[in-house]
């Protein structure tokens, strides 16, 4: 932890960056917070542990609000691959986002089925070794067609449309959506149509998705969100030799569709 | 909640009565669908088929306000099977030979005629609930706001005290409170019946205690319920009245009978953050902060004490509620006001109500604390009635069916259920200022059941004028199987097209609450 | 220099109290996020509790008392609706009794203002003629 604090106030000290987005303990919770060189002090109180906030997402928010400032992140393998997409949809600039990097410990990469539990390099914590396989995953495959579409649309029926799963997700950074669109999706019911509302999501989520699983923790439905858009990953990557997160170079290969102006407009 | 919102995860068994849980409490319903997950057999009892009865294991269809019927019935066959909690009921209640003789009357083939609930399901219902090691009740307005509000409650708590399921982990009788201080208004006693913290009025050493510490002498007769009140303007008994964060003319029964009430008054003061329907008709109105901007405690439905913080300055020249009230009482003249912070006034809180004896902003910083808590060192009361009842013996009630005050007929031929919808609040005034809010849904509607549709001749998205003998909206048509034939729905958060100009003003005799559920209505094409 | 922070409350809607975290930048609400450890919502929130910051900053927000001066309601300053309010009070309630008062509550208002409204109704009015929504 020293050394990651002490990383973070000399770039602050410094004016390398002029915020640094991290974890802080305040009344026993932790919570997204910028850390700055006036309120230095604070960096005490920064935390890293098993709590996951969409950092990448706050990042966003504050770099909107002052596209000029220089931001750090401190960020988890997650983070740091949402970090990547949003730079590849032009929604930051990410060569100059300065990663604090962190390593999940192998319990958290465990409980995750993270496929990449760290960032490019960290600061804090030890590398663990990869989760590829997810058994909730490969037993929905193994399930007949029939049988996988019947669970998904029970799944998709106990949504009570709390928009969670939108909302946390680092990568949705669209200003008007989709999904609030009567035209497009009735709105105004609970569950919102079944499957449409959350297949169009999943479209949206097939070269973005950065499988950090945010949404599913945020579902108060329980519905296993990750799962479907992991699907969504490994379509586009076994199509495509594109993995959102991972393939560092290059255009996503929805960013070849239209007049290549679609990121650039929103956002900004 | 006489449990904790999470326990509900680890209950065996929980019966949903009246409470459209996944568009109302929606976090309430992901502990029960956690529960679900884990094996827990679901039971939703009500008229209509909510999003959650289509993820029920059981779910009765019952005809509206036949609750104590359907409870009754139950009982009956819980009694005559022998599934009730003998050694319970015999250490722990009274009044059980009294129950059983009034469950004579409810059979099962009486009481499916009543209620519309086939025997098969009632028995089942019966079983599941009766003989599930750890079953809990949920319920919500859909059973207190009736005529027979109060019966429906007792019936509930004879239901669990005979089947034993009170006062345990995941077992016990769960209301669910509609608005986030529902329970904190209660307990601060901001009802006109008892002083904080439900001491009575009539225990002299009580008020002697409040008489001391607020050091003046205290009115000891009971006053008016919100519907008396109301109803007192008009007679001319009350000429002034101060409305605090609420919005009467949108939100109380009859509206244009209260409406001329409030304008009767010869001095209305309000204070709101928005100009709402009742702000316009006020003498004065005081323009109070947001729960944003200012610091204070709330209660959860399962008595956690809770707090809130402000996290942006006042908006404009508005105040803190609890800063309007000392400002007008110092300009009265009046001492005991002088509160430099809501920590202050908890504290003196504290220092009078027992239930919250051992709560004080410092204990509350990190997470709540669930009441009661008598001292500085006593935890949370994560359930009530462990071991014993706050009065020692639980007493069974035995309660009688009784109709609705207004049921339909030749001319009003349908029944009216007002409630509300999952994407608003009360009377609207913060959800429809809420762009993502309004993006849902932004105008009223009314549910009707496809066979009265086509009987009708209405199809989705017609204008239709829904008339009771109060008054009359017009509203569009959604067809949809949610309600039964013969009944519609109306959500209450439409000021322009209020439900409240249709619902009936009849009132539970004993808590003064109206029957929002249930009034006689017809339908008319809107041209 | 950007600010931003979150402040942990509770949320303003139902009963169920959840505990949500108030985003704010540069002194405004810019978003609310759902509580990851706090026990009753563990990280969840309805659509309502997500979006709870957004009639905060409504330019509809009631912003100075206001006082009926023929007919009609205008902006006045503090002082001058106290004192309204303190005149009027004092002569109705000499003139009626004390039971000519009463007061609507709030279960959207703070304990503390609850208390201190009972106690206002009971203390310096007189009167037990007070109630709130609870039942509606």
């Amino acid at each position: 932890m020293g050394s990651l604090r002490e990383a973070i106030r000399k770039a602050l000290t410094a004016g390398e960056v002029a915020g640094v987005v991290g974890l802080i303990l305040e009344e026993g919770h932790p919570r997204p917070h910028l850390f700055t060189k006036e309120a230095i002090d604070e960096l005490e109180r920064l935390v890293v542990g098993d709590v996951r906030y969409p950092l990448a997402g706050v990042l966003l928010k504050i770099h909107r609000s002052d596209p000029e400032a220089r931001l750090g992140i401190v960020a988890r393998g997650c983070d740091e691959r949402a970090v990547l997409e949003l730079d590849r949809n032009e929604q930051l600039n990410g060569e100059g986002v300065v990663i604090f990097g962190i390593a999940c410990t192998q319990e958290q990469a465990n409980a995750c089925q993270c496929a990449q539990p760290y960032p490019s390099s960290h600061l804090f914590g030890e590398r663990a070794a990869p989760v590829s396989d997810s058994e909730r995953f490969d037993r929905l495959e193994s399930l007949s067609k029939e049988e996988r579409f019947q669970y998904w649309m029970d799944q998709f029926g106990k949504c009570i449309k709390c928009y969670g799963c939108r909302n946390i997700c680092p990568m949705c950074f669209c200003p008007d959506c989709v999904l609030e669109d009567n035209d497009l999706i009735k709105t105004g019911n609970i569950p919102p149509e079944v499957p449409i509302f959350h297949l169009v999501r999943a479209f949206h989520m097939a070269e973005r998705c950065v499988d950090c699983g945010l949404c599913e923790e945020a579902c108060p439905a329980g519905i296993p969100l990750r799962t479907l858009y992991k699907k969504m990953r490994n379509v586009v990557t076994t199509q495509f030799g594109f993995t959102p997160g991972i393939t560092k170079e290059g255009k996503g290969p929805l960013q070849y569709l239209g007049d290549g102006e679609f990121g650039k407009q929103e956002g900004h | 909640m006489t449990n904790s919102v999470e326990e509900l995860e680890d209950a065996a068994c929980i019966m949903i009565i009246g409470s459209n849980t996944t568009a109302s409490h929606p976090i309430v319903a992901m502990h029960i669908f956690r529960a679900k997950e884990k094996g827990a057999k679901i039971i939703v009892i009500d008229p209509r088929k909510t999003h959650i009865a289509s993820y029920a294991d059981l779910y009765l269809a019952e005809k509206s306000g036949t609750d104590v019927a359907i409870i009754n019935g139950l009982l009956h066959i819980i009694i005559k099977e022998g599934w009730y909690d003998k050694q319970f009921v015999e250490e722990r209640t009274e009044g059980f030979v009294e129950l059983k003789t009034l469950l004579e009357e409810y059979p099962p083939a009486r009481v499916a005629e009543i209620t519309g609930v086939p025997e098969a399901q009632l028995r089942q219902a019966a079983e599941m609930f009766a003989k599930t090691k750890q079953s809990s009740i949920v319920y919500c307005m859909g059973i207190t706001q009736h005529t027979v509000g109060v019966d429906n409650v007792l019936s509930l708590a004879n239901l669990s005290m005979a089947t034993g399921h009170i006062g345990k982990w995941a077992s016990g009788v769960n209301p669910l409170r509609g608005q986030n201080n529902v329970q904190g208004s209660t307990d601060m006693a901001a009802i006109p019946n008892v002083l904080p913290g439900y001491q009575s009025l009539a225990d002299d050493a009580v008020v002697s205690k409040f008489e001391a510490a607020w050091g003046v002498t205290l009115p000891r007769k009971p006053g008016l319920t919100l519907m008396e009140i109301m109803g007192a303007i008009g007679t001319g008994g009350i000429k002034a009245l101060y409305v605090m964060g609420e919005n009467p003319a949108v939100s109380d029964p009859d509206i244009q009978h209260v409406k001329k009430a409030l304008e009767a008054l010869e001095l209305l003061i309000v204070q709101d953050i928005f100009p709402t329907e009742t702000v316009a008709l006020a003498h004065v109105v005081l323009p109070a902060v947001s729960f944003a901007e200012r610091d204070g405690t709330f209660v959860t439905t399962d008595r956690r004490v809770q707090r809130i913080r402000k996290a942006i300055e006042p908006i404009g020249d508005t105040r803190p509620g609890w800063q309007i009230i000392c400002d007008v009482a110092h300009a009265m003249g009046a001492g005991g006001f002088d509160f430099a912070s809501p920590s202050e006034i908890f504290a003196e809180i504290a220092s009078l109500v027992p239930l919250y004896a051992g709560i004080s902003y410092e204990r509350i910083a990190e997470n709540g604390i669930q009441w009661p808590c008598p001292t500085k060192d006593a935890p949370s009361t994560v359930f009530l009635h462990k071991d014993r009842f706050s009065k020692g013996l639980g007493t069974f009630k035995p309660v009688a069916y009784k109709a609705p005050a207004e049921l339909p007929d030749e001319e009003y031929p349908f029944i009216l259920i007002t409630g509300r919808d999952g994407f608003h609040f009360h009377t609207g005034s913060m959800t429809r200022r809420s762009k993502s809010l309004t993006a849902q849904i932004n105008r009223c509607y009314v549910q009707i059941h496809p066979l009265d549709a086509k009987k009708l001749k209405i199809k989705a998205g017609q204008m239709i004028r829904l008339r009771s003998r109060r008054g009359a909206i017009e509203v569009e048509a959604r067809i949809t199987p949610i309600v039964q034939s013969g009944s519609v729905f109306v959500p209450f958060h439409f000021a322009e097209t209020a439900a409240n100009v249709l619902t009936n003003p009849a009132l539970d005799p004993v808590v003064k609450i109206p029957e929002y559920k249930i009034c006689a209505v017809k339908l008319e094409k809107a041209t | 220099m950007i600010n931003y922070h979150t402040v942990y409350t509770t949320c303003p809607y139902c009963g169920t109290g959840c505990g949500m975290l108030l985003e704010v930048m540069n002194g405004r609400l810019v978003g609310v996020l759902p509580c990851k450890t706090n026990s009753i919502n563990q990280g969840k929130l309805c659509i309502k509790g997500w979006s709870a910051h957004e009639f905060v900053h409504s330019p509809e927000r009631l912003k100075k008392p206001l006082l009926r001066k023929d007919g009609r309601l205008e902006e006045v300053e503090w002082d001058e609706a106290l004192s309204f309010i303190a005149s009027k009070l004092k002569a109705i309630t000499q003139t009626h009794g004390p039971d000519s008062f009463a007061a609507l509550s709030s279960a959207k208002c703070t304990n503390e203002e609850n208390y201190l409204l009972q106690k206002f109704t009971r203390a310096v009015i007189g009167t037990n003629n007070i109630d709130h929504c609870a039942r509606l």
